[in-house]
């Protein structure tokens, strides 16, 4: 630090390894990807040397894509919802909540974060199964006689991926709701505004954000997650995300596959623009 | 009325979140040869099994190994970077957040995807554990910058100044000055860089050379074939380790997460 070009410039040095490893490792793998859809299917090996658009057009062409792609889609919107609906209250709870047993509930909130993903999936396999804790038990009670379907099928895989995914909707709506001034809400209900009133009128417009955050995190998550549906719906049901890396790991179709995971992206990417259009134009309305 | 119907609603959700983690350490102790339900007894057989099964053993260092290095690695990283960033980004200071997260808002499978071509095209393949180490890094960037630079807003650059008036170089500044300053979200970011990177799935999946399995790849491929408690008894020991790791680090060195 001796003259003042390098005095200016030495800060730089601190952000010159993160910005390479991104640059390096991240934005020219995602490039590569690009290059790779357009590549032509090799023999004996996963790409061959010319350039195609037939990646592309046997992805729309082929009916069983397509319509995987929607189901994929399908898990992706009611596992969102799902997460709302259990999140949001939970959220309220752990926000506002002044019991002593609230560390205890953040606790368990973060629990499943500590858990690998692996394990987590196993144990809904361990509760799902046709010999499951869950049908097992249903049974034992004489409830039911035969197993129900729980795995092995879609909804199987909402019910696992809802539970891999709910604490990352329930931390951004926590901190969105911590961040609203408590004095609202005296306000109103010294005014004789309900409880419900209260939250449909000033915590759920207010924590917008949060639940925007939420969903958006929740959608992308549950679109490209692998091992959850991979272990809970083994070779019966399969999503995008698990296509795509079988088209890879499995049989080598490097170009197919990269095609499947931009149309997968892409089609993520447009719904997540339009669902933060529309959101921020609902709540800037109200 | 209703606060106890709200009450009993939040109760089955955080059931619904401990069921299937209490559900897996309840089965590790049954006797039985398989996974049944109720258990046939109670029996530490499956921990047997699982010490004497190399295959496990050989993924649990694996796992510490890679997560061992990427924690050094991306915790040296992001420091460097959550410095920066708070202390000298100015108006990049949104377009530097954004880059730094951008590991964690790109979906992993994709990522993942990225990286096995790229080192494909760049010759250096998955022979070694280089890609799963970079991919590793990648990763837990994320959750060392945001802990560092959380720290680092509460850090004052007067004392920076006062310690260079009286002669501190740079190195010496950082280090007898700021660093014992932000040591609780450096740690912080470094004990979430080292779970995450215990727990990461799908890059270790598609990244991974010969005989290099980490401990969720191994314990995915057996259950793909099996169905004894032995993979129980090695998740809750996977659990258990963490959590030793959470209580450790947070006993002998103080901590301050910051996740979001």
């Amino acid at each position: 630090m001796t003259t003042g070009s390098s005095h200016r410039h030495a800060p730089l040095l601190l952000i010159a390894p993160a910005a390479i490893l991104l640059f390096v490792f991240l934005v020219l793998p995602y490039l590569s990807i690009v290059v790779m859809s357009f590549r032509t299917p090799g023999q004996g090996s996963p790409y061959g040397e010319g350039y195609t658009l037939a990646n592309y057009a046997r992805f729309f062409g082929d009916s069983f894509y397509l319509g995987q792609i929607a189901n994929t889609l399908m898990i992706g919107f009611i596992c969102t919802l799902a997460c709302l609906l259990l999140g949001f209250p939970v959220a309220w709870q752990l926000a506002r909540g002044t019991s002593r047993l609230r560390g205890l509930a953040y606790g368990v909130v973060l629990s499943p974060l500590l858990v690998g993903i692996v394990i987590r999936s196993y144990g809904w396999t361990i509760l799902l199964g046709n010999n499951g804790v869950i049908n097992r038990s249903l049974m034992g009670l004489g409830l039911i006689d035969r197993p129900l379907g729980l795995m092995y099928n879609t909804l199987g895989i909402v019910i696992a991926l809802t539970h891999v995914f709910l604490p990352f909707m329930i931390l951004p709506i926590m901190s969105a709701i911590q961040g609203i001034d408590p004095s609202l809400e005296s306000a109103a209900r010294s005014l004789g505004a309900s409880r419900a009133t209260i939250i449909r009128r000033i915590i759920l417009p207010l924590s917008m954000p949060g639940i925007q955050a939420g969903c958006i995190l929740t959608f992308v998550l549950s679109l490209s997650a692998y091992v959850t549906p991979s272990l809970i719906g083994g070779s019966k049901v399969k999503t995008m995300a698990v296509s795509v890396v079988d088209a890879l790991v499995d049989t080598f179709q490097w170009p197919f596959g990269s095609a499947l995971a931009l149309g997968l992206a892409v089609t993520g990417g447009v719904i997540v623009v339009l669902f933060s259009r529309f959101t921020r134009m609902t709540w800037k309305a109200n | 009325m209703s606060r106890i119907v709200f009450t009993v609603y939040c109760l089955i959700i955080y059931a619904f979140l401990l069921a299937p983690i209490l559900v897996v350490v309840g089965a590790s102790f049954n006797a039985g040869a398989f996974l049944t339900f109720p258990p046939q007894g109670l029996s530490f057989r499956w921990y047997g099994v699982f010490f004497n099964n190399e295959v496990f053993l050989r993924a649990i260092k694996t796992s510490l190994w890679v997560a061992a290095v990427s924690t050094v690695i991306s915790g040296i990283i992001g420091t460097m970077a959550a410095i920066y960033f708070v202390q000298f980004a100015g108006r990049l200071k949104d377009g530097v957040r954004i880059a730094m997260m951008a590991p964690l808002l790109l979906p992993e499978v994709l990522t993942a995807i990225a990286l096995l071509f790229f080192v494909y095209a760049i010759g250096i393949g998955t022979q070694t554990m280089f890609a799963m180490i970079v991919g590793h890094v990648l990763i837990t960037l994320p959750f060392v910058f945001i802990n560092v630079s959380t720290s680092l807003e509460s850090y004052d650059p007067a004392w920076s100044m006062a310690a260079r008036s009286l002669g501190a170089g740079a190195f010496t500044r950082f280090r007898r000055i700021m660093l014992p300053l932000i040591k609780p979200g450096v740690i912080g970011g470094c004990l979430f860089a080292f779970i995450i990177s215990f727990d990461i799935f799908t890059i270790s999946f598609m990244l991974k050379s010969v005989g290099t399995a980490t401990l969720p790849i191994q314990l995915y491929d057996y259950l793909r074939t099996n169905f004894t408690p032995e993979a129980a008894a090695v998740s809750t020991l996977s659990v258990v380790l963490t959590l030793v790791v959470v209580v450790v680090t947070e006993k002998f060195l103080g901590l301050r997460i910051h996740r979001f």
